[in-house]
Formats: structure tokens, C-alpha cells, sequence
């Protein structure tokens, strides 16, 4: 009888540990944040995790709520552990994700709550303005979406994520130790397309092997998105380069205009680092931070990783991508997009201690502690602390963000594209033209008019 | 009747586990990948939205931005389910019955042999990415020897015309430690009378490999050619850590579609997609199976 009751008393507390384990250690749903609460967070960026945790000691100190953040990487790996943990109700109380984007099909699927409440002016004050409404769904995006798509349940106006990082991408790094060897200036970037592409033909001339511009094509669209797209709405204007991919368009890649577009692309066909379409994109700029070759094309955050493998900041000329001489504009203005953003789980029982630590980390000071960690540009303007706070190379890239609002370009407006939009296809098209040039630009335009085609059809 | 009941109930308690493990991780996960096949689903809504043969209608010919790629990744998917079970049985064929026939180190030369196998997996296809590069070992030994004009100066994954075929030989070279193995077993299950009494009959080495141990590992090789067909449907590893299915596309396969469906189309609701050309690729595995098996059937 004595043992039956020790069994009893074993098992009670096996269960007691096993739901002490199971349950997330804080309080309620809507208890106000309290000290001695503890928070979890997921990140899909390593940069970030160390970045977040040393914030993190900070806010522990004010608030006595401690957060534990955890990288999740890469980012397949990422999306799949929240899939099952959203089955299995485990998610963190806070999620870092692509802005403007995953963060807005997380919350339309119902894992992200909608904190609209509870973030006031002044707090969306604080975001650079063309990031502010990053976490926003608009009716406009509702619209667009396919018919299946969450966003059609989901409640025009709902907020579900604040702007964390920002950037832009179309941002080239020269190596300056290779632009002095090959005769050219490594403190003045090229003015124009055309200087561009001679300064290219300069230094893989000097340097046939390890002269030449890397980017990681094996993920296809990137050379899509982060040059042609700067390139060509330089090059027609906004409007025209938006009709590019527009319904049943005649004035589209294949269009005279759009071939020109394509043919300034086709350009760099003899300047890529030789088998620059297997590279991804951290090993492209790897590649590059080794001396591999002169010139590295990437997005404000590149500084950071080639930074962290080595390469020294001030050892890069850092310039967005030129436009053409003959172009609709002379110069390019980069707008700042969000690249990631933080919510809070719909399932989390902190809520309040949750928002309380997204609203210090994208406070300036907190803001600040993470860009100085992690070299990334924080969504929250730091005003006249930037250049102390991130480093005089990673400010001075701020200086692209602001210019002539129509030689503006916004790569976060994708109001232009069909429902749906795949990267992925065009950008197989643009590495079909360069670097294997199995497509001269007629027949790649033609090819992109067949693929938007398809996609407006599919949409529908 | 009490012991009879004892019994049923102890046999069951033994069996349970492994009938509790299968209904879980067999029944239920195809039932329920069959079931998201006919659905739209991106992993994270509460609900899925049903619409019946319309995945499988959209891969396969309805929507004209994905079956074209469906059917470039098909058309890649057939030349390796093709080229690397047969290219795997007509090396380790004369690779083992040279090894069966060495008399000195064949222990050695065995391991060696089997080195492929036991070194497998994702750290190899990385170290092939090295070799293939364009500054890699492979173009530096052609060029040592002379052999210049061969070697690819983008590397042998980033040029069009050879990406495919290097993917190929590096499936091949995974595969053959173990066919070999297989006829290694197949050939010393071979009565040794039945090749002396060949050889006292005048056969010639060629005839008697022709005649007799061809036919007599048929089974063998139908095992070695299910396995090679089903590996080269299923997997998609080598072509993600390779090429990710580039250049240009001339890399993908089914079973990477399939992958990238899932997992790299933001978070679209493309699961159900997924799963039905997963449903797909495993209708072809089957009639791949049966018509292999009815060849051979018909071989024997």
C-alpha cells in the first residue's frame, strides 16, 4: 500500500514537472507586463540573436523581464518550425520576420495579434517614414491577393508587426585595394551605368580570374531584383518601368524601351566571377570579402556579413547601382525599405511584457544597441547618434535614402504586381540572359511578357 | 476461453506499439497528405480551403506560370531516373565481378570500393562543389594534362551543358558502393560448378559473363534499377546544395519543385501544390516499379 502511494505521489509530480515544462512560465493572457516574467523570441537571422540578447540584458535590467532569443536559421528551417509549432501551440511570445510581407500572412493566418491598440503615434513616430506602416495590411493588398490567400479573411487596417530593420538593396561594394591596383579612383563610385561597366572591364582586365562582380545567382532572382530593377526605373521613370509588368501591357519587356532595359542588364555578361550562378548569397559575398573578385552587389546589410568575414568597412566603396547616361533620371535615391519586423504571437500569455520589449528594442537606445551589435540598419531613425552608433561606412549609406521623390525607388512598393508574384520565374529569365546568354534581350523580353502574362492569368 | 484471451490480449500488447507507431507516422501522415493534395493551405490558417483536382489540374496543364516548369523539371527528372540506374548497373557490374575475381587485397580493394557509401551525404556534395568549381581540381587536372580545351571555365555546375550530366556522374558515383555490394552477394551465391562446367565446354570469360552471371543476377539488377529509379524520384538534396536547380533551371527536378512548393514560395498557400505533385511523382515511382518489374519478368 505504502508503494501504490509512492507510485500516486511519483506520478503527481511527473505530472506537475511535465506541465510546469509544457506551460510558457509567464502570466496571464493580458496581464500587464511584470518583473520576473520571461519572454521567448525567434529570429531567423544569427546576426540579430547575439544582437537581440545583449539588448535583451539591458531590458532585464529596467524591467526585471528577461527574454531568451533563439535563431532559427536558415530561413525553410524557420518557416517550417513555426508551421509546426503553431500546430502544436508552442510558438515564442515574439517573432522576427520579413517585413511587409511574412509578417503580414503570419497575422493574417492568425498567428500574429494584431497590436494596432497598443502602438500610438509617437511610437510609429519613431520608424523612418517609409517603413512606417510596414505591419500594416491595406485594403489594397487585400484586393491583390489570390482568392485563396489568408489576406482575404484578414481585416483591412490590422497591424501585426512594428518595423525592426531596414535597408535597401542594389547597393554595390567595390573593393578599394583592387580598384587601386587597377588604376581606378577608390574613393569616387562611378557616375553612370556606362563608367560603371568600364570600371568592371578595367579591373577584369587587370585581374581576369578575381577582377570581376560577384552575386549569388543560384538564387536566380536576385540579380533581377537587386540591379535591373534600380537599373530600369532609373532608366524609363517610375511610370514606364511599372508598366513594364502591367496586364496585357504593349509596352513591356519586350516593348523597344523594355528590350534597352534589358540590353544595359546584358552588359555585365563578361564581367560576372567565373561560376557566379552556383554561389548563393552569403557565399557570393564571401567570396567577395576573400578577394575573389573587385565587385560585390548586395543591400545595406551586406556590410555587416562581409564585416563579420573579415573584410574591413573601410576597405569598401559602397555606391547604389548608377543609372544610365541616357536614362529618365541621372541619379538613384534608394527609399528605405523594412526588412524585418516583430510581433507578438496571437498565443502568447505575455502580451503586455511582450510589447513592452518591442517597444524598448525599437526605442533609439534600445534601436541603437542592436545596430551597433549587429552593423544592420535599425527601422527606427536614430537621427544625429547614427554615425556614432553604427560606424561612419554603414551612415554614410543613409545618405542614399534621400533625393528627388520621382528618381525614388521603392523596392518595398509592389502595388504594380500580379497577385501571386513569383521572383523566382523572371529571375531564371535574367540568368538565362547574363551570364549564359542562352537569350539575346529581344527574345528575354519576350519571355518576361510570357511569364507576367502567365501570371495574370494565374492570378485570376 | 480465459487463456485464449490472455493470449490475444499479450499478443496485442506486443504488437501494439509498433501498429501505434505506424498508424501515426504511416497511415496518418499519407492519409493526411493525400487529403492536403485536394486543398490550399499555406501551413499557418486554422483551415484549409478545398479545391479538389484543381492542384493537380494546375500542375499539370491549368496554370500556365507553373506546369511549364513542371514539366522542365519532369523532363530533367526522366534523364536522371534513367541515366543513373542504368550508368550505376553497367559499372558495378564489371566492377564486381573483377572484384569477385581478385585473388590479392580484394579486402582492400573492397573498402575502397565502398569508401563512396560510407562517406555519403550533404559534407560530400559539398566537397564536389569544390572540386567542380572553376578553379577546382577537376579543371586544374585537365589543364595539367593538357586537357585544357575540356575544362569549363565557369565550372562543371554553372555551365548549362554539363550541370545536369556532373549531377548525374555524382548520383552514379553515390550509388554504385552499394550495387556493387549487392552483386558482390549475388555472384558468391553463384555455384561455382555451374561456371567450371562452362569453362570445361569451351565458354569463353565474355560468354560466360553473358550467359550465366547476367541472367543469374537478373534479380539483383532489378533491385539495383527499383532502388536507382527511386532515389533518383525522391531525391532532391544534390540538386539543392548543387545548383538549387540552376542555371537558368536546367538543374530542377520533380522532387525539388515539390520541396521548393513547400517551403520556398514565401508563405503562399502552396502546401496542397506540394503535396499533390509529392501524389504525382509517387504514381510515376509506381509505374516505373511495375513496368521495370514486367520487363524483367519478361527478361528472366
Amino acid at each position: 500500500m505504502a508503494s501504490m502511494k509512492a507510485r500516486i505521489l511519483s506520478l503527481a509530480a511527473v505530472a506537475t514537472l511535465v506541465a510546469a515544462g509544457c506551460s510558457s512560465g509567464g502570466g496571464q493572457p493580458g496581464e500587464p507586463a511584470a518583473s520576473g516574467q520571461s519572454l521567448t523570441m525567434w529570429t531567423f537571422k544569427q546576426s540579430h540573436a547575439t544582437a537581440l540578447q545583449k539588448a535583451a540584458e539591458r531590458f532585464t535590467a529596467q524591467t526585471g523581464i528577461s527574454v531568451k532569443v533563439e535563431a532559427v536559421t536558415p530561413d525553410d528551417v524557420f518557416k517550417s518550425k513555426i508551421q509546426s509549432a503553431a500546430q502544436t501551440g508552442d510558438l515564442p511570445d515574439v517573432l522576427e520576420a520579413h517585413a511587409a510581407g511574412e509578417d503580414l500572412e503570419l497575422g493574417a493566418s492568425g498567428l500574429l495579434a494584431d497590436i494596432g491598440g497598443d502602438v500610438n503615434d509617437a511610437w510609429r513616430a519613431r520608424f523612418l517614414p517609409s517603413t512606417r506602416n510596414a505591419g500594416v495590411l491595406d485594403q489594397g493588398r487585400i484586393d491583390r491577393a489570390a482568392s485563396d490567400s489568408p489576406f482575404k479573411q484578414a481585416k483591412a487596417g490590422s497591424m501585426y508587426a512594428v518595423p525592426f530593420t531596414a535597408g535597401a538593396f542594389g547597393i554595390v561594394y567595390a573593393n578599394k585595394e583592387k580598384l587601386q591596383a587597377a588604376g581606378l579612383s577608390p574613393d569616387t563610385p562611378p557616375a553612370s551605368w556606362e563608367e560603371f561597366v568600364a570600371a568592371l572591364k578595367t579591373s577584369t582586365e587587370k585581374d581576369p580570374r578575381a577582377g570581376g562582380l560577384s552575386l549569388g545567382l543560384k538564387v536566380s532572382q536576385v540579380g533581377y531584383n537587386w540591379i535591373y530593377q534600380p537599373l530600369a526605373h532609373a532608366y524609363l521613370g517610375r511610370e514606364k518601368f511599372q508598366g513594364l509588368f502591367a496586364k496585357g501591357t504593349t509596352a513591356g519587356f519586350g516593348s523597344p524601351g523594355g528590350v534597352k532595359t534589358l540590353d544595359l542588364y546584358g552588359q555585365l555578361t563578361p564581367y560576372w566571377m567565373p561560376g557566379a550562378t552556383t554561389l548563393g548569397i552569403d557565399e557570393a559575398d564571401i567570396a567577395f570579402a576573400q578577394g575573389k573578385s573587385a565587385y560585390n552587389v548586395g543591400g545595406t546589410f551586406t556590410l555587416a556579413f562581409l564585416a563579420q568575414n573579415g573584410m574591413s568597412p573601410d576597405k569598401v566603396l559602397a555606391f547604389p547601382i548608377p543609372p544610365s547616361e541616357s536614362g529618365a533620371h541621372k541619379d538613384i535615391v534608394m527609399a528605405p525599405l523594412a526588412l524585418t519586423s516583430l510581433g507578438v504571437t496571437s498565443t502568447s500569455e505575455n502580451r503586455a511584457a511582450a510589447l513592452k520589449w518591442i517597444d524598448y528594442v525599437t526605442s533609439p537606445a534600445g534601436a541603437g544597441v542592436v545596430a551597433k551589435e549587429s552593423l544592420d540598419l535599425p527601422a527606427t531613425d536614430l537621427g544625429a547618434e547614427a554615425a556614432t552608433l553604427m560606424g561612419p561606412e554603414l551612415a554614410a549609406l543613409q545618405k542614399y535614402f534621400t533625393g528627388a521623390p520621382e528618381s525614388t525607388y521603392d523596392a518595398g512598393d509592389t502595388t504594380f504586381f500580379p497577385g501571386g508574384y513569383d521572383q523566382v520565374k523572371p529571375g531564371e529569365v535574367f540568368v538565362r540572359l547574363s551570364p549564359l546568354k542562352e537569350l539575346d534581350p529581344a527574345r528575354a523580353g519576350r519571355e518576361l511578357d510570357a511569364v507576367f502574362g502567365a501570371m495574370w492569368k494565374s492570378a485570376e | 476461453m480465459a487463456t485464449r484471451w490472455k493470449e490475444w490480449l499479450t499478443g496485442w500488447a506486443f504488437v501494439f506499439p509498433a501498429v501505434a507507431l505506424f498508424a501515426v507516422m504511416g497511415v496518418y501522415t499519407i492519409g493526411s497528405g493525400l487529403a492536403l493534395s485536394f486543398a490550399s493551405w499555406n501551413g499557418f490558417t486554422p483551415n484549409w480551403i478545398w479545391v479538389g483536382l484543381e492542384n493537380y489540374a494546375d500542375l499539370l496543364w491549368a496554370d500556365p506560370s507553373l506546369a511549364p516548369a513542371v514539366r522542365r523539371a519532369a523532363w530533367n527528372t526522366l534523364h536522371v531516373c534513367v541515366a543513373v540506374p542504368l550508368l550505376t548497373v553497367l559499372i558495378s557490374l564489371p566492377l564486381a565481378v573483377t572484384l569477385n575475381s581478385v585473388r590479392r587485397l580484394r579486402g582492400l580493394l573492397r573498402s575502397v570500393y565502398f569508401l563512396p557509401y560510407v562517406t555519403t551525404g550533404i559534407a560530400t556534395y559539398y566537397a564536389w562543389r569544390y572540386l567542380l568549381e572553376p578553379e577546382g581540381s577537376i579543371n586544374l587536372m585537365l589543364r595539367s594534362a593538357g586537357l585544357g580545351s575540356l575544362a569549363r571555365p565557369q565550372g562543371w555546375l554553372a555551365d548549362p551543358s554539363t550541370a545536369l550530366w556532373t549531377l548525374i556522374l555524382i548520383l552514379v558515383w553515390s550509388a554504385v558502393p552499394t550495387a556493387t555490394l549487392l552483386y558482390l552477394t549475388g555472384l558468391q551465391a553463384i555455384d561455382p560448378s555451374m561456371v567450371e562446367a562452362a569453362r570445361i565446354d569451351g565458354a569463353a570469360p565474355r560468354q560466360v559473363l553473358r550467359r550465366i552471371i547476367v541472367p543469374l543476377l537478373t534479380p539483383m539488377t532489378a533491385g539495383i534499377v527499383l532502388l536507382g529509379v527511386r532515389d533518383s524520384l525522391h531525391g532532391f538534396q544534390i540538386f539543392l546544395i548543387m545548383t538549387n536547380g540552376g542555371p537558368g533551371g536546367h538543374t530542377s527536378v520533380l522532387a525539388l519543385e515539390t520541396y521548393e512548393l513547400a517551403f520556398f514560395k514565401g508563405l503562399a498557400p502552396t502546401l496542397g501544390l506540394s503535396s499533390a505533385l509529392g501524389w504525382l511523382l509517387f504514381a510515376g515511382a509506381v509505374l516505373l516499379t511495375l513496368a521495370n518489374a514486367r520487363l524483367l519478368r519478361r527478361v528472366r
